[in-house]
């Protein structure tokens, strides 16, 4: 079967199977909706709602307190008909959505930056997947599915975060930076994936044409580009709601984290039980902590880009304020572009069943927390703690994995041998 | 360094494979006798009061004399209406409530399962506590039938009598409202998901009125007639649908107030003679942790635990010398503890079991039973999953029993061996073959692991959706078709497409690693479920595809490979006995239960109750019997 029937095959069924799920079972999205695994307060459809809501009766949307998105949604999401009479052309949205994702990281695939980047050629390259497999991966799995039902923005993060991945690895330089800065636009935190894959981009174009172009000046064109297109972003929100408070409402709470609703990740139980003298010093320490990450492997990692960038996505699922499983599904269909790291990687059996457990034990904890009344919050932030340890178990393996590749290119004689911490 | 060093040798030596088995063994067995332990005074505690507000039995009831005129007259009236239509009944409760000045509101309900038609209709009142705001609500229940479908008449009478008598007293701080529910589990489930606005409104009228958050609920089942009869005991029952259990404090403070106060003796899962022996408290247990997990309704209290809203029903057992009096005072004397409470109850146990009306055994404790049983599938699926990624079997250097074939030609015979050695100096050599990790090919074991799993879908609809005359056909029928399904598959896979012996450890590496996944997280749920299911699975852990030497071994085949098709077919036979629907089937035959009856029941509960154990079982067991069955028939065709 040729590549485009195949492709139109997997989009056409991924497409149905949402779709069905969609409107075989109307009460799904609004059960999926309400569940703290997948909708954060910055990432709510609900209170996406409510948002719109406000903002078509002429009220600032983020008077309530309630709504924490970017501005730039409404004028979107006020144009579909009401999700709660006619849901279908929302369901329509983010099943189009998957799929440009999707599609996204076939070209992602296809690029070929993830085994043979320019400075470094994989001694393993040949092992790969089909584009077409990657792409089924994503679509396919169930956290992208549930995620898809449950209507987060994140979903349209990961799309602007895709689409930023694909254009880099392509050599597509100012799409690039179109897409990323609408996914830091949305989600804040995608910025800190500019460094690697401008790398990643500087790389390609140095491969496509004779002479690679002069560092400083490319650095300094698209990080200018950025700002413009950052800076257009929030002018034009500005314009809309009428002034400039939005930046509290949004990136201020993403940054200073008011509110504690459960999520998968960290910070919540953290600074819940923190004292609040206490609170400006450690979310200054946690945000440290997640931006060190980016000059670090991007350096060490110079020759592998795109690595760099996949596991900034998984370390964001894992340490950034209001993590959910939108944000795993984004590094978990990522992983599987490094086909070639899997042999040298050693606990993927145990991280897999970690994350397995996790996400059906977190289920039955909150239901004991929430409903059942029968346990408490310990419940929950525990198997939160585990979901996060399978994520950064995957995270470190791959690093290492990553790693030692490199060291059997560099140094052939040493294929094979076990390694020892010195 | 050198300890490091040593488990990482320890980890290519071959011996370390051979441990699971034994492992998970040792696992299903201590699992086991730690059940088997807990009823010893060693493992069990007495049972106490942790929330001190409740005060069980200090106060003084004063429900006698010229009220036992006045229940004996309810009790004639209740006799009269015994055979009246539904709603001359309702209507005739409500007017002897509203004869006592409490508001009173009536609710039609309305269900469909097993193509029965369920309808019938509630009748409460709402006491307003001269003390309350309103805010919180205790609930007094007796069913119209109780659940041996006997009119309910002295239970009824005495709520109604009850009503009349706590009307006149100020110190209510808690609205209490009288329920009588047209029958013992549809009926509190419609009344309690219309109190909480979780109705299905197109057959399940609304509650026109209302107080606040419901505290506590005590059902009432005593099923005397218009004569009345002294019984012997009470039997407090507990079970929640689910699984799910009331605070361990109420069921104390009923135990206490009814056997401390009112000197009647309490008993519970069904033991009327209990001599606090060792297999008498066993035995309890066991009967509590098979109801529990069977998780359907026990009572009209069930209902209600989901919610939770803690609940017990006390029922009346036996001939004595107690009358209905002393169980209205019994009553009355609970509700003045549970009007005592100043927050939810909280401070005693959510999980336990009881194995005597005084003795329990905490979460803490019993955990780790079902959790070992759990955890023996996972240890399997990480022995098969490292199995997986081994060449094929390398003959043992260092073994001293000669191999006939290999003894003619020992230079052929010898395997490539790799030098390695540790921090410290020493050296080892090692076969090549098995440092070498092969590549895995995960997609065909993980297709089908998926699909069996799916294929739970199938039966879970099929006996939910019969209508009751063609249950017993349907179950007949899926009874045949699952015990040949898994024949017919392996028969398939060896016509069409044979799957590997590495694809074959897959199959149940995955099986069992959802398997001890699954079973984990529903022993947090339901902790006897879990251990049940797990018990019955457990074989799965053991059983093994024997595949066929491949072609060209030279060594003479072991009496295993020599007899392996019939070793398959013994162990594929043993396993048809584990068929969940034959243990289902054998199930039901020992308890002298119909099959169809019990079919009925888990239908209405799927309906009516929002039952999971059908899910547990169609979804979890029976897809890992599945692939484990499949697996050894795989040996058949090979």
């Amino acid at each position: 079967m040729p590549i485009d029937q195949q492709k139109a095959l997997l989009f056409g069924a991924a497409a149905a199977v949402r779709l069905l799920l969609f409107t075989a079972f109307p009460s799904l999205p609004n059960l999926l909706t309400g569940r703290v695994e997948i909708s954060t307060p910055v990432t709510s459809f609900k209170r996406l709602q409510e948002g719109v809501f406000l903002y078509t009766h002429n009220v600032s949307p983020y008077d309530g307190g309630v709504f924490h998105q970017a501005p730039l949604l409404l004028p979107l999401f006020s144009l579909l008909p009401n999700p709660a009479y006619y849901p279908f052309a929302t369901n329509l949205l983010y099943t189009i959505v998957d799929l440009l994702g999707a599609n996204a990281l076939m070209h992602i695939a296809e690029s070929g930056q993830s085994a043979t980047p320019r400075l470094f050629k994989s001694s393993r390259k040949e092992l790969r997947w089909s584009s077409i497999a990657i792409g089924a991966g994503f679509l396919f799995n169930p956290f992208t599915i549930t995620t898809c039902i449950a209507r987060p923005t994140s979903a349209l993060t990961n799309l602007f975060i895709l689409l930023a991945m694909a254009k880099a690895s392509q050599g597509a330089g100012s799409t690039f930076v179109l897409a990323l800065s609408v996914a830091s636009y949305l989600a804040m935190h995608p910025i800190l994936l500019f460094p690697p894959l401008l790398v990643l981009c500087y790389d390609v174009r140095a491969t496509k044409s004779k002479s690679a172009p002069n560092p400083l000046a490319f650095t300094a064109f698209h990080v200018l580009s950025l700002v413009v297109a950052l800076g257009g972003l929030l002018y034009l929100s500005a314009l809309l709601t009428g002034s400039w408070e939005f930046l509290g409402a949004t990136y201020g709470v993403r940054l200073l984290l008011p509110d504690l609703t459960p999520n998968v990740g960290l910070w919540w139980y953290f600074f819940t039980e923190m004292f609040d003298s206490f609170r400006e010093f450690f979310l200054g320490v946690f945000w440290l902590h997640v931006v060190s990450y980016v000059p670090g492997l991007t350096i060490r990692l110079r020759k592998q880009p795109l690595f760099v960038a996949v596991t900034l996505t998984g370390i964001f699922a894992v340490f950034t304020p209001y993590p959910s499983i939108a944000d795993g599904t984004l590094y978990l269909s990522l992983v599987p572009l490094f086909r070639h790291l899997f042999p040298l990687m050693r606990y993927t059996f145990l991280a897999s069943s970690t994350i397995l457990y996790a996400s059906f034990i977190g289920p039955a904890f909150y239901y004991l927390w929430i409903y059942a009344g029968s346990g408490n919050a310990n419940f929950f932030y525990a198997i939160t703690l585990v979901w996060s340890l399978g994520l950064s178990v995957i995270v470190g393996d791959s690093l290492y994995a990553a790693l030692r590749d490199e060291l059997d290119v560099e140094r052939p004689e040493l294929r094979g041998k076990e390694v020892k911490r010195i | 360094m050198s300890l490091i060093s040593a488990l990482l040798a320890l980890r290519r030596d071959p011996r370390i494979l051979k441990v699971p088995p034994y492992l998970s063994a040792l696992c299903i067995l201590v699992g086991v006798v730690w059940l088997l332990v807990l009823p010893l005074n060693e493992y069990s505690r007495n049972t106490y009061v942790s929330e001190n507000a409740l005060l069980p039995g200090q106060v003084h009831t004063y429900f006698t004399g010229s009220e036992h005129n006045i229940f004996r007259a309810y009790r004639h009236e209740v006799a009269a209406l015994a055979d009246s239509p539904v709603h001359e009944r309702t209507q005739r409760l409500g007017d002897i409530f509203r004869s006592s000045n409490l508001k009173v509101a009536t609710q039609k309900y309305e269900y469909h399962s097993s193509g029965r038609n369920i309808s019938n209709q509630n009748v409460y009142a709402i006491l307003h506590g001269p003390r309350a705001d309103a805010t919180e609500a205790i609930v007094l229940i007796a069913a119209w039938r109780n659940m041996a479908g006997e009119v309910n008449h002295s239970g009824v009478a005495l709520v109604l009598t009850l009503a009349r008598y706590f009307k006149r007293w100020s110190l209510w701080s808690k609205d209490i409202i009288f329920l009588i529910s047209g029958d013992s589990t549809s009926g509190p489930q419609a009344w309690v998901d219309a109190y909480h606005d979780s109705h299905s409104p197109e057959s399940i009228e609304p509650l026109s009125i209302k107080s606040g958050a419901l505290q506590g609920a005590v059902a009432v089942d005593y099923p005397a007639g218009p004569w009345g009869h002294r019984y012997d005991k009470l039997h407090v029952v507990y079970d929640g649908v689910n699984g799910q259990l009331p605070n361990l404090d109420l069921f104390n403070t009923a135990v206490s107030i009814a056997s401390g106060q009112m000197g009647i003796g309490c008993t519970l899962q069904r033991m009327w003679k209990h001599d606090d022996s060792y297999q008498e408290r066993l035995q309890t247990m066991l009967r509590g942790m098979i109801s529990q997990g069977l998780g359907h309704a026990s009572g009209p209290h069930s209902s209600f635990i989901p919610y939770h809203v803690d609940a017990i029903t006390l029922q009346t057992v036996g001939d004595g010398w107690h009358d209905e009096m002393s169980l209205g005072r019994t009553v009355e004397s609970l509700f003045r503890s549970l009007n005592n409470l100043l927050e939810h109850l909280h401070q005693s146990f959510f999980f336990y079991l009881l194995m005597q009306a005084n003795r329990f055994v905490s979460i803490g404790t019993y955990l780790p039973s079902a959790m070992l049983v759990a955890v023996n599938f996972s240890i399997t699926s990480i022995a098969l999953w490292v199995q997986s990624g081994r060449g094929a079997s390398v003959p043992n250097p260092a073994s001293t029993t000669p191999n006939t074939a290999s003894d003619s030609k020992p230079k052929a015979s010898t395997p490539d061996m790799t030098l390695a050695r540790t921090a410290t100096g020493a050296a080892t050599l090692i076969p090549t073959a098995s440092l070498a990790i092969t590549e895995r090919h995960l997609f065909l074991p993980l297709a089908f692991i998926l699909t069996s799993h799916f294929l739970g879908l199938l039966p879970l609809y099929i006996f939910n959706k019969t209508p009751e005359p063609y249950l017993r056909l349907a179950f007949d029928t899926t009874t045949v078709v699952t015990t040949l399904l898994p024949l017919a598959t392996a028969l398939l896979f060896s016509k069409f497409r044979r799957p590997t012996s590495q694809e074959t450890i897959l199959m149940q590496c995955f099986s069992l690693l959802l398997l001890g996944m699954f079973l984990s997280a529903l022993a947090t749920l339901n902790f006897s479920l879990s251990f049940l299911v797990g018990i019955f699975a457990s074989p799965l852990t053991f059983v093994r595809c024997i595949s066929p030497p491949p072609p060209n071994s030279t060594s003479v085949p072991g009496l295993v490979m020599r007899n392996r098709k019939a070793i398959s077919g013994a162990v594929v036979g043993l396993l048809v006995l584990l068929n969940p629907l034959v243990v289902i089937r054998a199930a039901t035959f020992y308890w002298g239960k119909d099959v169809v009856d019990v079919l009925v029941q888990a239908a209405e509960g799927w309906h009516v109750w929002g039952l999971w154990t059908q899910v547990v079982i169609w979804l979890v067991w029976w897809p890992a019997w599945f692939a484990g069955s499949v697996v050894v028939a795989g040996g058949l065709f090979s």
